[in-house]
């Protein structure tokens, strides 16, 4: 991708920045279309229509529309807020997320960054969202977001030990932590004849990783049930609170990118990544890219499904299901795919 | 641990029949009308806005002393016997010009008693309920379909008819006192012409 | 697009042009890092002063990766600012003190202290002069991972261990110290 784009443009920084600006293209266009999906699966579910109106074909310029609204909004600054430290939180947290994007292998073509670290890299980077997230609700200057900002550093601080120990099952399996090879290491459909080769079906453990995996995920994109720190029905909008206009489409836009991350991430280390579930049929870097998002969203779909069917959690319940569930738990598993990887 | 176990599978059970749950939800028909575009058929009776019929009004004001709250102002003007006002679609004969019937949908309060006084059934609920106005003086709806011209028209006609009415009947009083005087006089005079 | 392949030796020209962008990037966050550390210590408000450790920690990452050290710098970042960092902003708001209020700023112990910094410049720059300094391009930064993991597996794996009973203890006394207080009436 990086060849192609330097071919096609003279000059080689130029080039270079149109290659590092891709995942930011993609977040943009993700991020309008979930927007949009969440309003429609949300009215779906609860057998309304939605956004009917923007645009024509059920309302699917909503989101843009809602952005021009957003950059067009005065921006309020509390006159007590800690001014500078306010202005960076939102910047900071979205370069937070599109930073962790850098190691995401998007297709065959294209990784930004094909480091050796990649997932290490990418659960050490993510640590910034949640300093920012301490850093707008300290800034903001209001209880309500000082509290939402406690509940995410706790919960992001808790829920990261599952993570990463999921994380590191899979990579007991796969043997490396470059993303990009271990998406390589998934190409094929020789499980029982017709499976594709992805790690969910490779070890059974991984399945039970894979579940830790998906609670801890909801968690850490404080995603319902976990969305305590933002829970509008106790803390207004928790750290987002003082928050008005582009400086809050910046959070908006960030907790979405985390979404997308996430459930990259974990379409890339349990269901193959960029790879076809066919085998060689409909591979090659643009369907990879195609199979790859496909794959991201259906996760994505699943996290808001999940939101609209469960109601959130109390805070004890939170901290009881991450110490006291999960942890055991991913760890046990963690020795079971070792030892399973051990035998076979 | 087994009961723990048993919690576990309880917890996961009921997650996925409310996640069974939603995704049927998903896939059924929404609920919503879409209202500009359609709207839902009011059913029969439906009180939402007062009309009236001014053709077949008579002007005998029941609606408006039927109403709890003033809301309905009626003047009439009784017609001059020159003109005739034609019948109502009841039959009704009409006797007078109504040159005020103002409804104030902004005190009506949809009671729909106004609607059975009517001799004529002129009054009634039409389904129609988009009205909202900016000034609450646009909510006040007028009915009488005359003119300012031919109101003040029909009253000068009703005043000089009625002066000419005072008039002869001044004149005939005149006449009838004159008469009477006459008569008083006449009969003097009569019975001292009789007496001649 | 899977990396330049191991064998593809850097040009003259390229390499020489990698270094100049690497100095640029030195330079920047080695400001970024002192400038941040300055204004830790003299900031008159703690919270002000615990975001600025951020930017100073990060900054020692960054510099970390510009030597070729890129697990070390991830670890700098994942331990430093995902954890410690945390725990002490979550330290500064859930004690009492009132951290809006100003801090004390003065310089106490201005003889001690002036000599001890000067002590520590004269060492430094000693070292700095003193060392023979060859600067290096390294080929590849492929297999650091590997090459750590394999070190802390076989050669290392007592210390490596070590760390691990020692960290697991601290766990335990955290245990202990928050079960034990439940217990008390």
């Amino acid at each position: 991708m990086l060849e192609f784009l330097e071919n096609i443009i003279p000059s080689s920084p130029v080039a270079l920045v149109v290659f590092a600006l891709f995942p930011m293209v993609i977040i943009i266009v993700y991020a309008l279309f979930a927007i949009w999906l969440e309003r429609k699966v949300a009215g779906f579910i609860q057998d309304r229509l939605g956004p009917m109106r923007t645009g024509g074909f059920h309302g699917w310029a909503q989101t843009i529309a809602d952005m021009l609204k957003l950059i067009q909004k005065e921006d309020i600054i509390p006159k007590d807020a800690s001014s500078f430290l306010f202005k960076l939180a939102p910047f900071m947290i979205f370069t937070a997320s599109y930073a962790a994007f850098a190691v995401i292998p998007f297709s065959s073509g294209y990784i930004g960054s094909n480091i050796n670290i990649g997932v290490f890299y990418l659960l050490a980077i993510t640590s910034f969202l949640t300093i920012s997230i301490i850093m707008a609700s300290w800034a903001s200057n209001n209880k309500w977001s000082l509290v939402g900002g406690m509940r995410t550093a706790a919960q992001m601080v808790s829920y990261e030990v599952p993570t990463i120990v999921t994380v590191l099952s899979v990579l007991i399996v796969a043997g490396s932590m470059n993303l990009m090879t271990i998406t390589e290491m998934q190409t094929g459909n020789d499980i029982m004849g017709f499976l594709p080769n992805w790690f969910i079906f490779q070890n059974p453990f991984l399945i039970v990783a894979f579940a830790i995996f998906a609670i801890s995920m909801l968690a850490e994109s404080h995603r319902v049930p976990f969305d305590l720190p933002e829970s509008e029905s106790e803390l207004v909008a928790g750290y987002q609170t003082e928050y008005s206009g582009m400086r809050w489409g910046m959070f908006m836009l960030a907790e979405y990118a985390d979404m997308l991350l996430l459930s990259l991430l974990g379409a890339t280390l349990f269901f193959g990544g960029w790879n076809s579930p066919f085998g060689t049929f409909m591979s090659g870097p643009i369907w990879g890219f195609g199979w790859f998002m496909l794959k991201g969203m259906l996760l994505v779909f699943v996290m808001m499904w999940i939101r609209w069917t469960l109601p959130r959690y109390r805070v004890d319940q939170l901290m009881h299901i991450c110490w006291s569930i999960l942890i055991p738990l991913s760890f046990v598993n963690f020795v079971l795919v070792a030892l399973w990887e051990m035998i076979f | 641990m087994q009961k723990q176990l048993k919690e576990g599978y309880q917890t996961f059970k009921s997650i996925f029949i409310g996640m069974a749950i939603t995704l049927r939800h998903l896939f059924q028909p929404s609920v919503t009308i879409q209202y500009p575009d359609v709207r839902v058929e009011l059913p029969p009776g439906v009180r939402s806005k007062l009309y009236v019929n001014i053709d077949d009004c008579i002007g005998c004001l029941l609606c408006a002393r039927a109403c709890p709250v003033n809301c309905i102002d009626i003047e009439t003007v009784k017609a001059t016997s020159d003109v005739d006002l034609g019948k109502t679609s009841t039959g009704n004969p009409k006797r007078l010009w109504v040159t005020q019937f103002d409804i104030d949908m902004s005190k009506c309060m949809y009671c729909d008693l106004c609607v059975y006084p009517c001799p004529t059934n002129c009054i009634y609920m039409v389904p129609e309920y988009e009205y909202s106005e900016f000034d609450r003086k646009n909510l006040i709806f007028e009915f009488s379909n005359l003119s300012p011209e031919k109101v003040t028209e029909v009253k000068d006609k009703l005043e000089k008819e009625n002066e000419e009415k005072n008039r002869q009947k001044e004149l005939a009083q005149q006449k009838k006192d004159q008469e009477k005087k006459d008569q008083e006089t006449d009969t003097d005079t009569d019975a001292g012409k009789a007496g001649e | 697009m899977p990396g330049k392949p191991a064998n593809d030796k850097p040009t003259y020209d390229e390499a020489n042009r990698l270094m100049e962008l690497s100095a640029i990037l030195f330079y920047a966050f080695t400001v970024l890092t002192v400038g941040s550390a300055a204004y830790m210590v003299f900031s008159k408000n703690i919270v002000h002063a615990a975001f600025a450790l951020i930017f100073s920690l990060s900054g020692v990452a960054a510099l970390y990766v510009l030597l070729y050290a890129d697990f070390v710098a991830a670890t700098q970042i994942l331990v430093y600012v995902g954890g410690i960092l945390i725990l002490i902003l979550f330290g500064i708001m859930l004690t009492t003190l009132d951290f809006t209020e100003n801090l004390k700023t003065v310089t106490v112990n201005m003889l001690p202290a002036s000599l001890l910094s000067g002590a520590v410049a004269v060492l430094l720059l000693y070292v700095f002069f003193a060392a023979e300094w060859t600067t290096i391009v390294p080929a590849d930064r492929d297999g650091t991972m590997y090459d750590l993991g394999m070190m802390l597996m076989n050669e290392y794996l007592l210390p490596f261990q070590i760390a691990g009973v020692l960290l697991l203890v601290a766990i335990i006394g955290a245990l202990l110290m928050s079960t034990r207080h439940k217990n008390e009436p």
